[in-house]
């Protein structure tokens, strides 16, 4: 139980991470639009590269979540 | 086109009628009707979550915003929706763990008995009657937008929107939430399927993605990066966006429901990701629309760039198909939102449960015809019409998050601070106060003073 705190609260902190990241120029910079992979624009293939990173966390954070059927029976 | 979309339309009704006679039930409880029994399995619950958020508005709505305001469009919604779904974890977590603890019938009444105070619940029904009935006439406007297009001078608008709400009420009536849960899983397949069906035909008239995008450049490259265009996708409203939309399950009740009633949090686990993967599966057909409509279509109205990319540049089955989805998709989003309504009124109501439940019977009828009159009313930005719904119910998530989180009753100044906020967001709708705050857009200036008022309290409530 405690392992899997401790996993949870890393996927929360680099969810936040990434969150952070997101609204910096770093990912929405003004005007930009270069470099492109696949002809995509820069700001739609690294955004879309962390959306799927973002869901792929969730994945992990349901395994690793520390809450469970047994403690909502308990409640 | 007209037989595709007969058959198109009779399996569609055939299969709702097979819904709701499958969870029609002559003697059920209230909680039968009104929650299906709080017994809703992972499949399910994704596919009702997905459906009750990705609806009409995502359809028109994101391949408009596309086109209008380019790629932020992505991070306006998909990116958000990868933030939401975690947060999802967490939330959905801990209001499990109330609802139990209070026999949860609905989010008003499970905020009257957090706090104490009738004020609670009332302070959440308002807001999510002031607005979830626009968020509902956006999808009846959405709709009738399209079928004025499809069938030219057949039927006014008011009357697609009447049949709407009337095929809407019906189903409701005979199936209650089992129904719509079975009928937003048929329109959450027949979305996903109908929107990759159009956006691979909208990159197939480029030859491929990276055509696409070249075309875009070559016409407005503007619409290749933030903020777009008109200068919209400011990292302040983008921020802002993404907050109101990690909100949704918190303050929108229709989906703080569904968490509630799937039947246990392993299930609910499974729905969190799940609808992530939807997520970005409905909106990457988007792109591909709004780009297509960016370069074929630009300037051009929202109803003449929808009709045009939906249904005249497809092939008769692809289009057919595109009408019973849209139908679907606003049939079954407005019935969860007038019923999500329905049930709010409920768990606030005190009493016999016969007396309950025929007045929250009447109420659905009420809300309807409210939502009728409204989207003969609304413009066609269904896109930005939506975040303000979505920002609108997020100024009342701290009396939500402080009723979860808090073990004990909750300082009752949230719901004063919170509600503050909430008409002060109203009166800027209205133009009555300014949108900015200095530099600071309204909506993330009223989240600073509801993050700093809350702190204040709970610190306050700690030295006492």
């Amino acid at each position: 139980m405690r392992k899997n705190k401790k996993y949870w609260t890393l996927c929360a902190v680099l969810v936040i991470v990434l969150m952070v990241l997101g609204y910096t120029p770093l990912m929405i910079p003004n005007g930009v639009y270069k470099p492109m992979i696949l002809g995509i624009p820069y700001t739609l293939w690294t955004s879309f590269l962390i959306t799927v990173i973002l869901v792929t966390l969730t994945y992990i954070g349901s395994k690793v979540h520390p809450g469970s059927d047994e403690e909502e029976e308990e409640s | 086109m007209k037989i595709w979309i007969y058959i198109f339309f009779s399996i569609f009704f055939i299969l709702l009628a097979y819904a709701s006679w499958k969870s029609y039930r002559r003697n059920r409880s209230a909680e039968e009707f009104m929650l299906a029994g709080k017994s809703i399995g992972p499949i399910l619950g994704f596919l009702t979550f997905s459906a009750a958020l990705f609806s009409a508005f995502t359809f028109m709505g994101m391949p408009d915003f596309f086109r209008n305001h380019g790629i932020g469009a992505w991070t306006f919604l998909a990116f958000s929706d990868g933030i939401m779904v975690f947060f999802i974890l967490w939330f959905g977590y801990r209001l499990r763990k109330k609802a139990k603890e209070h026999n949860f019938q609905g989010v008003a009444g499970l905020m009257v008995s957090s706090y104490g105070t009738r004020w609670a619940g009332v302070a959440m029904f308002a807001s999510a009657f002031v607005f979830l009935i626009p968020y509902v006439a956006i999808q009846i406007r959405g709709i009738s937008i399209f079928l004025e297009a499809a069938f030219p001078g057949m039927l006014p608008s008011w009357v697609w929107a009447l049949i709407m709400v009337v095929m809407m009420l019906v189903y409701a009536e005979i199936g209650g939430l089992k129904a719509i849960v079975y009928s937003d899983a048929i329109q959450g397949l027949i979305l996903l399927m109908v929107i990759w069906l159009i956006g691979g035909t909208c990159i197939a008239a480029f030859g491929n993605v990276p055509d696409l995008f070249q075309a875009v450049e070559e016409v407005n490259a503007e619409l290749l990066s933030t903020p777009g265009p008109k200068g919209l996708f400011s990292w302040q409203f983008l921020l802002g966006s993404m907050i109101a939309v990690v909100m949704i399950p918190v303050t929108q009740p229709q989906l703080t429901t569904r968490l509630v009633v799937v039947k246990n949090l392993a299930s609910m686990k499974k729905m969190a990701y799940a609808v992530g993967i939807f997520a970005i599966l409905v909106i990457v057909p988007t792109i591909f629309i709004g780009m297509y409509g960016a370069v074929k279509y630009p300037g051009v109205p929202t109803s003449e760039f929808l009709s045009q990319a939906l249904l005249f540049d497809q092939a008769a089955p692809v289009a057919a198909l595109a009408i019973v989805g849209l139908f679907a998709a606003c049939l079954s989003t407005t019935n969860a939102q007038i019923f999500a309504l329905g049930n709010e009124l409920r768990s606030l109501l005190r009493g016999e449960e016969k007396r309950a439940m025929r007045i929250t019977r009447i109420s659905l009828f009420f809300f309807a015809a409210v939502v009728m009159v409204f989207s003969t009313l609304m413009s066609n930005e269904l896109a930005l019409l939506a975040r303000v719904s979505f920002t609108g119910t997020a100024m009342m998530a701290p009396i939500v998050l402080m009723a979860v989180i808090k073990k004990s009753k909750p300082d009752k100044g949230v719901i004063i601070i919170s509600f503050l906020a909430f008409v002060t967001y109203i009166l800027s709708l209205a133009g009555v106060v300014p949108d900015h705050v200095g530099a600071l857009r309204l909506d993330l200036a009223l989240y600073l003073f509801l993050v700093i008022s809350v702190l204040l309290l709970t610190g306050l409530k700690k030295i006492k």
